[in-house]
């Protein structure tokens, strides 16, 4: 019984080890990458008038539950800041423009699809995925439900179908994969945008269109493009014409996530050495302890002979 | 022979620097250059080369040139136009184009919208705006792009509302005025507006905050139409419904307006005071305006140039017929015998102040007044 025992514990840890090594060298080869040959989205909130089309569109491609397009004509919504939750992968939220606040500015939120992923390193079971050509993919049969991406989204994108007891799924933005790969089409949103506020390219040809906007109308934009650095950088970057800091967009580092916390869990498990010296450790511990009790086992026989 | 050589290359390279620099030495100054188009207007990178000269699609560079040269009349503008060509969620767009054409007068005119008007026929937004899908060019808006911001550039700021139906829907054609100038807006399309008369404003000037601006003096006195000052309009100054839109207007460009043509800003206190200012009348100038005059336009005897120049207050140098002789006096409600039109003027206008009343006295001593007798006619008597 105990050697079974002891067995499954070195299968675990063996298993645990090649798990975690695996994981390391593919999430630096994605930090070192160069982003730029990636699809992106620039979102310029200038532009942004606001309609709501891009939730209908979304909904419409997902098949998520929707109402009919005209009924994305009512503002009132806009009297809470909402979240994309399960049944709507991108929301539209609005806010007052903090130099004439009786005008107002539309941002839409979504997955920003990372150039490194927190959600993805954090996945235990690699369910999420930072795909060659950008967007950041789930794949509900190998989620096994444990939300630790909701956990370590800095822009809390994932959402999870708590109200669904029997096969719950984590829902976010898809970036319409298949419709952008082998479709060859623009994302859904994209596509219905009247404004064109929405602009569907390669992320480096983004950057460069942004800092041109920026540069032909420099009191129109702020001087940031929202992305670009934010977290390594990701997929989906913003304009605005007010601080991003007056948006629900967090403030955040350049620094992406993953190496942090890779770094530590790695730290631990270097070489497989720390777990073979703890188990080294707790082997000596058994067999001094076993030493000790055949020695006093011994002593006893004597004193009973 | 080799020297003879060196001779002739230096010969011709010095004659082909002096070529060179000639039309240097005869460029006139920077300030009366034309003003070149923005480069990146065409060319989508900053140094364009012969070999890359990354050009836009669309205009060609020969529209784009000639884009600040053309000048479209408001009678080439069609009347209503049917945006129908991408339709598929909603209803087609029937846009009054000549009552938008009318409005542009104020802004920059064709070019508020036509940001590319070659001479010739300006060419229609789907000659370079791409349908949905086949757009090639980042820089470039789609075909819905290029629509919705064109309108709802300016319409989101005055409605605040983006809702589809504002133009998605079937409209009336609204009849234009007829008979009327139809250079100016507010003949040709704009609904009559009250037009203010005096507008009183408070200024960061504290020397004198108060100015005044008589606008009835302008349009009725001074005879200027609405395009003359009302120019790089913001649209939002009179349409934002919500009223929320200042005309943002610095400091420079407020100044601009009096100060461009007509009114000289060396002395702050002509239009900044402590209290509001009257209107204009003429005799400040020393010249009270008589009877005649005061139903004249300014325009009538100062014709040249927005800005009115003094005249000379001798009245032959505006009527320059009116000599001793040549001046049919009867014009003033007065006619003059043979005898009295011998005379000079001085003699019944002493020191050619017409505008004062003249006097009998000098020749005729019986205080006889010309207005109950007229001259000439005693002797009948």
């Amino acid at each position: 019984m105990t050697l079974q025992r002891r067995d499954f514990f070195k299968i675990a840890a063996a298993g645990s080890a090649v798990l975690v090594a695996g994981k390391a060298t593919a999430s630096t080869e994605s930090t070192s990458a160069d982003f730029s040959d990636n699809f992106g989205v620039l979102v310029d909130t200038v532009a942004c008038i606001g309609c709501r089309k891009c939730e209908w569109a979304c909904n419409d491609q997902n098949h998520l539950p929707t109402q009919e397009l005209k009924a994305f004509e009512d503002k009132s919504v806009f009297a809470r800041h909402r979240r994309p939750d399960k049944s709507a992968y991108t929301v539209v939220n609005q806010y007052p423009d903090p130099d004439e606040p009786d005008k107002k500015f539309a941002i839409k939120v979504q997955c920003m699809h990372c150039n490194a992923p927190a959600c993805a390193s954090a996945c235990i079971v690699g369910a999420l995925e930072k795909q060659k050509e950008g967007p950041v993919t789930y794949d509900a049969w190998k989620c096994i439900g444990c939300r630790y991406c909701m956990v370590a989204c800095p822009f809390q994108i994932p959402a999870y179908e708590y109200d669904n007891a029997l096969d719950p799924v984590v829902r976010k933005c898809t970036f319409c994969y298949e419709r952008i790969t082998s479709e060859g089409k623009k994302p859904a949103c994209v596509a219905i945008c009247p404004n064109e506020a929405l602009t569907f390219a390669k992320r480096g040809e983004l950057i460069q269109l942004a800092r041109e906007r920026i540069l032909a109308q420099p009191d129109k934009y702020e001087h940031h493009i929202y992305g670009e650095h934010e977290i390594g950088g990701t997929g989906w970057m913003y304009l605005a014409g007010a601080p991003f800091t007056t948006t629900e967009l967090p403030t955040l580092t350049s620094e992406p996530i993953p190496p942090r916390t890779e770094k530590i869990q790695h730290a631990v498990f270097k070489g497989f050495v720390p777990p073979v010296a703890l188990y080294g450790l707790l082997a000596l511990g058994m067999y001094t302890f076993n030493e000790r009790k055949k020695k006093v086992a011994r002593e006893e026989d004597r004193h009973e002979s | 022979m080799r020297t003879d050589r060196v001779l002739y290359i230096t010969t011709l390279s010095i004659a082909l620097v002096l070529l060179a620099a000639l039309p240097l030495m005869a460029a006139p100054t920077p300030s009366n250059q034309p003003t070149m188009p923005n480069c990146l207007d065409c060319h989508t990178c900053k140094n364009p080369t012969p070999e890359d000269m990354c050009l836009k699609p669309c205009p060609t560079l020969q529209a784009a040139h000639n884009t600040r040269k053309a000048k479209h009349g408001l009678s080439e503008a069609p009347d209503t136009m049917r945006l129908d060509e991408i339709a598929d969620l909603y209803q087609p767009v029937d846009f009054n184009h000549k009552l938008h054409a009318g409005m542009a007068q104020m802004g920059n005119n064709c070019g508020t919208c036509h940001h590319f008007s070659p001479e010739g026929k300006i060419p229609p937004c789907k000659e370079c705006h791409m349908p949905s899908g086949e757009e090639t060019n980042l820089r470039q808006p789609g075909l819905k792009g290029a629509y919705h911001r064109q309108c709802l550039g300016c319409h989101r700021e005055w409605s605040h509302d983006t809702k589809c139906v504002v133009c998605h829907l079937p409209t009336e054609g609204k009849k234009l005025a007829k008979g009327v100038d139809k250079t100016d807006i507010m003949g040709i399309s704009h609904p009559k507006t009250e037009a203010p008369k005096t507008k009183v404003y408070t200024t960061p000037y504290k020397q004198g905050p108060i100015v005044t601006f008589h606008h009835d003096e302008h349009v009725d006195l001074f005879g200027l139409r609405c395009v003359d000052c009302h120019q790089k309009e913001n649209c939002s100054y009179c349409h934002d419904l919500a009223k929320t839109v200042s005309s943002r207007k610095s400091m420079k460009e407020v100044h601009a307006v009096c100060s461009e043509n007509c009114h000289a800003t060396d002395n702050c206190a002509k239009c900044h005071g402590m209290s509001e200012k009257p209107a204009f009348v003429h005799a400040v100038t020393g010249w009270p305006l008589n009877r005649f005059h005061e139903r004249l336009g300014c325009r009538s005897c100062h014709p040249t140039g927005k800005k009115i120049a003094k005249l000379n207050n001798e009245c032959t140098s505006c009527h320059q017929n009116w000599k001793p002789g040549a001046f049919r006096h009867a014009v003033v409600g007065l006619t003059l015998d043979d005898t009295h039109l011998e005379l000079d003027c001085e003699s019944c206008h002493i020191d050619r102040k017409f505008g004062a009343r003249p006097t009998c006295d000098s020749c005729h001593d019986d205080q006889r007044d010309f207005k109950k007798v007229p001259p000439g006619q005693y002797s009948s008597r």
